[in-house]
């Protein structure tokens, strides 16, 4: 129960997202919302991924940036949040909603080499 | 009960030792032996503020860690935002890897020591033991056994006591002065040598890794008090390893004109007063040092980067469970060793290192004092008046040092009057 009004830039953005299985699976890079001048604005989902933080880079390191990382990014509906704390809980396991791709993709690689 | 008692009065003392025996890396001892070798006794001063400094600082990232359970880097995105805190972290990380990198081509030139192989082989060959005992050691073994087997460092302690120091001089320089200067270059040096031997003590991963060591170990705040003692006594009893190399570099090396060069140098003082052994015990502390250090500033590297980045982090797990954390050390290891084979001279590796690492201190610790500090964070357990006053003294000092260093590395022609 949160005693005073959500703060997105303080509470939500930047912040780890842990997911149902209680691991991190990345962070809140950027929010979206949805509703324009005169109308109920609404917070629809957490965009995830190095999309979303290359924007945030100053002009002259963003291309470098996306040429590097890329532009993809998982969109996370926002019914998916479970609550929010000191991170943003989800109720489904990251696998489902496309995060933490890379974690479980180079985690198989490492299985092969023994002692992983 | 008693048992308990026992086991937990043992667990703070391997503790204590482990942060003793990790005290020293490759920078502090070079500073050490040369300022020890060019100002005599004169900059112990700055060894003692250095101290009590990285333990003013690590008591900040433990105490952060125990209350709010949450990494360093997390808290510091969350609350500087995006950019700022990915400005700490280019910092953190950029000194983590040269730091690391001197410490690769210092446990190279050991074994070349020992071994007279080429070096750019040992170099390849110290990577590979780093991944691998990574790779294989639990998390705690490692800083055990580096910490523990660090301590046959105490050899120069003894070395220091058998050359006949002048105690009642050691202890009048403990406080802050200034030895008359022959020229302006003298004190332009001297200035230097004081800025870098600082730096070397500061060095950033040590509360970075700490301070998620602490979180993997799931410390609480009924830990605070006991690590409080740890950073303490183990470093109060670490610093005395510094303190026995700059009086090695003033009592053995300045009255032969020898200018020590690392980490031979070293070695040769406890050669020639110990014989092959103490040479050997010696050349072992070291390597234990410094490669438990290039261990720790890998993993503080990969700790930062998961943590900003919300990925799996941890060295409890296998490597497969936090794949990418994994994947970060080792590239942070393999970062470090490629620039030590690109064949820049080791010492200048050393000593550019450190100016580095008191060109960001700033950056680094800044987060750590406001954080620390913030009510909001931390509730009751925010820093008292003294850490508070302390944290933003020691920033001052940080800072000043940070924007003189440049500039008399540039005047002291690099460090050499």
């Amino acid at each position: 129960m949160m005693e005073r009004p959500l703060d997105l830039l303080r509470d939500v953005l930047d912040h780890t997202i842990v997911d149902a299985d209680g691991a991190p699976c990345g962070t809140v890079d950027d929010l979206l919302l949805e509703g324009g001048p005169g109308q109920l604005l609404k917070v629809t989902a957490l965009l995830v991924g190095p999309g979303p933080l290359v924007r945030r880079l100053p002009r002259w390191l963003e291309r470098a940036a996306a040429w590097i990382f890329g532009r993809r990014y998982a969109r996370v509906s926002w019914s998916e949040v479970e609550s929010i704390s000191a991170t943003v809980t989800l109720r489904s396991p990251a696998a489902k909603l496309g995060l933490g791709r890379w974690d479980r993709k180079v985690g198989r690689w490492l299985a092969r080499i023994p002692g992983s | 009960m008693k048992v308990a008692a026992t086991n937990q009065a043992l667990a703070l003392l391997l503790r204590i030792f482990v942060s003793m025996g990790a005290f020293v890396e490759v920078g502090a001892l070079t500073f050490s032996i040369g300022a020890g070798a060019r100002f005599g006794y004169s900059l112990v001063w700055v060894i003692v503020i250095g101290t009590v400094g990285i333990a003013v600082y690590c008591e900040i990232s433990g105490r952060i860690a125990a209350v709010r359970n949450e990494p360093l880097f997390a808290l510091i995105r969350q609350r500087d935002g995006f950019r700022s805190g990915l400005l700490t972290l280019v910092a953190v990380t950029s000194a983590n890897a040269l730091t690391c990198a001197a410490q690769i081509g210092a446990v190279a030139m050991l074994w070349q020591l020992l071994s007279g192989w080429p070096y750019r082989l040992l170099v390849l060959l110290a990577l590979i033991f780093f991944i691998l005992a990574v790779w294989f050691t639990p998390k705690e073994w490692i800083e055990r056994v580096f910490g523990l087997l660090g301590l046959m460092m105490i050899v120069f302690v003894t070395v220091a006591v058998s050359l006949h120091p002048r105690w009642s001089q050691v202890a009048a320089t403990a406080l802050p002065n200034l030895p008359p200067f022959k020229t302006r270059r003298d004190g332009l040096l001297y200035g230097y040598y004081a800025i870098a031997l600082l730096g070397s003590i500061l060095l950033p991963y040590k509360t970075y890794f700490r301070a998620s060591a602490a979180i993997e170990h799931k410390r609480k705040v009924s830990h605070i008090v006991p690590d409080r003692v740890t950073w303490i006594v183990g470093f109060g009893l670490g610093s005395l390893l510094p303190v026995s190399l700059l009086l090695i570099g003033a009592d053995f090396f300045a009255p032969r004109q020898i200018e020590p060069q690392l980490p031979g140098g070293a070695a040769l003082a406890t050669a020639s007063l110990f014989g092959i052994a103490g040479m050997l015990i010696a050349v072992g502390g070291m390597f234990f040092a410094f490669a438990g250090a290039a261990i720790e500033m890998a993993l503080s590297g990969a700790y930062n980067v998961a943590q900003f980045l919300g990925w799996r982090w941890g060295k409890l797990g296998t490597p497969r469970s936090a794949a990418r954390f994994a994947v970060s050390w080792i590239a942070l290891l393999c970062a470090a060793a490629l620039i030590v084979l690109t064949g820049l001279d080791p010492a200048r590796i050393v000593e550019c290192s450190v100016i580095l690492s008191v060109v960001i201190l700033p950056f680094t610790y800044f987060p750590l004092v406001v954080i620390g500090a913030d009510r909001r964070i931390m509730g009751d357990r925010a820093s008292g008046k003294l850490i508070k006053a302390l944290g933003w003294l020691y920033f001052m000092l940080i800072t000043l040092a940070a924007l003189a260093v440049i500039p008399l590395f540039i005047l002291t022609r690099v460090g050499k009057g």
